[in-house]
């Protein structure tokens, strides 16, 4: 039995995306001495690594940098990444027992200043999960530009230990001795914000994802159009040409029972009418088309975002993509079936994006005992009284904060944060002697 | 006079860099009197450069630091804080703002936009070079609550509040608790009845006796900022010769839950007023609920086929509700599935503009296409027709889905399935001087981020009287909100900028111009050795500078931006 340490928290916020940071911000801005448990190596979930957001077109990276390191800095927030909750146990009310696993980094954080010469040296190449494979990054490496922490991280997985970072390092901070940490974490209360997992498009053969090129998801098109962004310019990753004739294919991996998922994803509409309308500044001379089935552009100020879209010159085709198929020089044609005109139609695209929906992460149901966390026949995070309580879940003093409970957007996520840590609060006070 | 400055110049990610030349910026300022050193980073705001900011100050022994970046709305806070970090006094940090000033503004010429980002850093590096350190003002806060408005939202808020043991209020201006959601008959997703969910809730409200419930009340009057707010009641007078009853209420911070109206179609819009077989969603929800017999009657009628016509009174192209009102949808599909699992022989046909089932209500969707729901669409620019034929009502439509073909059908009942507006009494938002967007409803301080707080501190916003909401997500929005206000005086002191008028007493000779020029009601007539002079209330007084320049004796003072600062800034201008 490895050791463990024991340490005490009054709340347990798991996940530090946008949702549990924000849910962890309230908690910590009450008074509350909080455990922000991350199993990635930086803060700020999927928002951080966005280009800009809808339909304000602010850069993610500017509204979410300061928000992260608010998170970093306050005084009742203590950050663990590369982590994991494996087990939560309830002794009772107002009284959790989580077991953590700290992963090494084989790095000290506190030593390391980001200079990147581990980078340098490392002989190592690898996909960069980070820019979603379109480069790759070394063994040794700092996640991206704006990650906090902003330390270097051994991937272990694929180090060769050939000591070339260690020896590069000028502050001796690689460390390749560090071991998994245990810690054993009593909490009064627990915040679920456990987010979502990405469509995986390679789950449609039809649409060529992994075999043409120039098929590439929506999460790819957010990196390279990012102020991060990894070629500093767009270009279609088949043969690293300009693209001018650009399709998105909506409802990817959402509202198909084909691949196991009904629902609406909430997200992609507006996300691809962002995209589209970003593109259509960095590329004037672009055509970008639209595929979908219905335009859901039902939040504050999207229906005119939408109108805005269709104003800018973005082509919006109602019909849904049958299957794509890749021409010798790369382009790709498109069957779809044309609602307006009734008939089957073919279209080329020099590049075409895939809006991939949110799917459930539904890591959180497993580390509770037995069944006692309640999931729904998706495997989002079941929410009990779901009008009037939406952060409860099956285990009282157990709240759930964003997508944990089922896709949503950004300003929905830090409603339902809010929400969270107010119940999470409330629950604090009902037990805590006068 | 501040000698050791350092500034920073921001690349924002290209936001600023991809139009002004940051390195032509930084060139140009570095040798102005009193730079130590300036330097270009990609983002000023990231934790990596807030920690180099921290050390430099120590390392170059700085008194002064100024970040050239974005809005100040945006990271003035964040780098005041990094300046306290340092050591310095916080409010020695000057802000230039070269992203929505120069950059953006100035997309289209390059040249321009670095020669006027070089003039604003020019002009921040003389301002800071007389910048004074000044200390925030402490007083007590009222830690009581005020939630205005009974509805959803306003419950759940005075709720959480009260599970928080502070001190709630709730003021209903009618007559009960529970707003639209107690008439709404069957909700979505779960099928609870509005007023079971509102009496719940109402039920968990009465437990606490520290929250006081005011109905029938009105608010008259507001006073004060954050931490100190007055609020006037005026009790509604139960009877014509009641008198009438006023009661002064004093809270620490105020949550603005005042909801939505229906949209009411204009007479003859799609038949309405016209067509006695055309009624709204709200009422055909209502008779779908209160029905008891085995078939949907209307008005003595046996009602079968049922025409659905969506998006009246929002996604207007001509007119002013251009914003979709997001419930609308899954409110419907519901309510039809519903009254087709009541009733006997329904047949319910939706003229849709594109359903919006957004997330798991895609469900209901489904459930009603399995039903064997008819779905037609319309687009804009041709919509649906209503009209009697032989004391029949006749639908018209050209359905997208059937590539534009002319759809005529009898029907006996047509549900105008009508949306959410603005509230038509807008008092208690400008009482308390709430911005509100194009779409009319109030506005968040940031879309993204901060969806509940407001520009004017210590109120928040609740629910659907900042946009369109279902009934999940206001109560979210209501929690949000309580733990904001909660947040803001909890602790029982306050700290306000001391950046705020200063009135000089022995020049001032009380002539009222500065007092009517405040926006704040922050400056009162005192008596001083004899004399009537004017005195700025430092709670209140927001700092907005209304007053400088109407004193007709100079005697007005803004801390933060005196003559000298001012002037000097001038000078770097020109």
């Amino acid at each position: 039995m490895e050791e463990r340490q024991i340490i005490e928290y009054d709340a347990l916020v798991i996940g530090a995306g946008i949702a549990g940071g924000e849910a962890a911000i309230n908690l910590a801005n009450t008074g509350y001495k909080v455990l922000l448990v991350e199993k990635d190596h930086s803060l700020g979930g999927k928002m951080i690594l966005l280009s800009k957001v809808f339909p304000t077109l602010d850069c993610a990276a500017c509204i979410t940098t300061p928000k992260v390191s608010e998170i970093a800095r306050h005084n009742n927030i203590t950050v663990f990444t590369e982590s994991e909750v494996t087990h939560i146990a309830k002794k009772g009310d107002n009284d959790f027992v989580a077991q953590i696993m700290k992963k090494p980094r084989y790095v000290r954080v506190e030593d390391c200043t980001a200079c990147q010469l581990c980078e340098k040296a490392c002989p190592v190449s690898v996909r960069d999960e980070y820019q979603f494979g379109l480069i790759g990054r070394k063994a040794a490496f700092i996640p991206f530009s704006i990650a906090n922490p902003k330390a270097a991280v051994i991937d272990i997985e694929n180090c060769t230990l050939c000591g070339a970072c260690e020896k590069a390092c000028p502050t001796h901070c690689i460390d390749f001795t560090m071991e998994t940490e245990y810690y054993e974490l009593h909490a009064k209360t627990v915040i679920l914000a456990t987010g979502f997992n990405l469509f995986d498009p390679l789950e449609i053969p039809r649409f060529g994802y992994g075999q043409y090129k120039n098929v590439i998801t929506s999460m790819q098109m957010e990196r390279e159009i990012a102020p991060t962004r990894p070629y500093n310019t767009i270009l279609r990753p088949g043969d690293g040409k300009v693209p001018d004739r650009i399709a998105y294919v909506l409802c990817t991996g959402s509202r198909d029972n084909t691949i196991g998922n009904p629902i609406c994803s909430q997200i992609c509409c507006m996300y691809s009418m962002k995209q589209a309308q970003l593109l259509m500044g960095a590329l004037p001379m672009a055509d970008i088309t639209i595929y979908y089935i219905n335009i859901r552009s039902f939040g504050k100020g999207f229906e005119e975002f939408y109108q805005q879209a269709k104003g800018m010159g973005v082509n919006f085709v109602k019909g849904k993509i049958g299957k794509i198929t890749e021409k010798e020089n790369g382009n790709l044609i498109l069957r779809y079936e044309d609602i307006a005109e009734g008939v089957v139609k073919e279209a080329e695209h020099d590049m075409v994006v895939l809006s991939v929906g949110v799917k459930s992460n539904p890591s959180a149901g497993k580390i509770f005992d037995g069944n006692s966390l309640k999931l729904d026949p998706l495997q989002f995070v079941a929410q009990q009284d779901f009008l009037g309580s939406p952060a409860k879940t099956s285990i009282d003093g157990v709240f759930v904060a964003g997508t944990a409970s089922g896709p949503m957007d950004i300003p929905d996520s830090i409603l339902s944060a809010g929400s969270a840590s107010s119940e999470a609060i409330s629950y604090l006070t009902r037990y805590q002697s006068l | 006079m501040k000698e050791r400055l350092g500034v920073y110049i921001c690349h924002c990610g290209g936001n600023i860099s991809d139009y002004v030349d940051v390195e032509k910026v930084r060139a140009a300022i570095e040798h102005e009197e009193g730079v130590v050193f300036a330097k270009t980073t990609m983002f000023a705001c990231s934790d990596t450069n807030q920690t180099d900011m921290v050390q430099d100050i120590h390392e170059h022994n700085l008194d002064g630091v100024i970040v050239a970046s974005c809005s100040p709305k945006l990271h003035l806070t964040t780098f005041r804080n990094v300046t306290e970090r340092g050591d310095l006094n916080k409010y020695t940090y000057v802000h230039a703002n070269i992203r929505e000033q120069a950059s953006w503004a100035h997309s289209d010429d390059k040249l321009g936009a670095t020669e006027k980002a070089i003039h604003l850093v020019k002009a921040a590096i003389a301002k800071s070079r007389y910048a004074d350190p000044l200390f925030p003002n402490q007083f007590e806060a009222e830690k009581t609550i005020a939630v205005i408005g009974g509805g959803i939202a306003g419950m759940k808020a005075a709720l959480s509040l009260a599970e928080k043991k502070s001190n709630v209020i709730l003021i209903e201006k009618g007559n009960r608790l529970g707003g639209h959601t107690a008439e709404w008959g069957s909700l979505f997703m779960t099928d609870e009845k509005g007023f079971e969910l509102t009496t719940r809730i109402e039920n968990d409200l009465r437990k606490y006796n520290n929250v006081t419930i005011l109905t029938g009340e009105e608010v008259i009057d507001t006073k004060g900022s954050i931490g100190n707010f007055e609020l006037k009641i005026r009790r509604q007078p139960q009877k014509e010769d009641d008198p009438m009853e006023i009661m002064e209420l004093h809270v620490g911070s105020i949550v603005v839950a005042t909801g939505y109206d229906h949209y009411l179609p204009k007479q003859g819009e799609y038949g309405f007023g016209t067509n006695e077989t055309v009624i709204t969603l709200p009422e055909f929800k209502q008779l779908v609920d209160k029905s008891t017999s085995k078939s949907l009657e209307f008005k003595g009628k046996k009602i079968n086929n049922i025409a659905y016509v969506y998006c009246v009174g929002s996604r207007q192209s001509e007119g002013e509700n251009t914003y979709c009102s997001r419930f609308c949808c899954t409110s419907v599909i519901h309510t039809a599935i519903e009254a087709k699992k009541k009733f006997k022989g329904i047949q319910n046909i939706h003229l849709t503009r594109g359903i919006r089932t957004y997330g798991k209500q895609e469900l209901l969707y489904a459930e009603s296409l399995q039903m064997g729901d008819v779905y037609l669409e319309f687009d804009e620019h041709t919509l649906p027709e209503i009209h009697t034929e032989d004391k029949k009502t006749v639908v018209t439509v050209k359905d997208i889905l059937s590539a534009g073909k002319e759809m005529e059908m009898e029907v006996d009942l047509v549900v105008l399935v009508t949306g959410m507006v603005p509230r038509a009494d807008q008092s208690i938002g400008s009482m308390l001087k709430l911005p509100k967007g194009r779409d009319r409803f109030f506005n968040e301080i940031h879309m993204k981020l901060r969806p509940v707080e407001t520009v004017i501190d210590g109120v928040t916003i609740a629910g659907t009287c900042q946009g369109p909401k279902n009934i999940s997500e206001s109560v979210n929005s209501a929690l949000s909100a309580a733990t904001k206000s909660f947040s803001y005086i909890s602790k029982g002191t306050l700290e306000t900028e001391p950046i705020i008028a200063k009135i000089d007493q022995d020049a001032c000779s009380w002539c009222d111009k500065c007092s009517n020029a405040c926006p704040f009601d922050a400056i009162e007539q005192i008596e001083m050795g004899g004399r009537t002079v004017a005195s700025v209330n430092p709670i209140v007084c927001k700092g907005c500078g209304m007053c400088t320049p109407v004193c007709p004796v100079d005697a007005i003072n803004l801390i933060g931006y005196t003559s000298e600062e001012i002037m000097s800034m001038i000078d770097a201008l020109a």
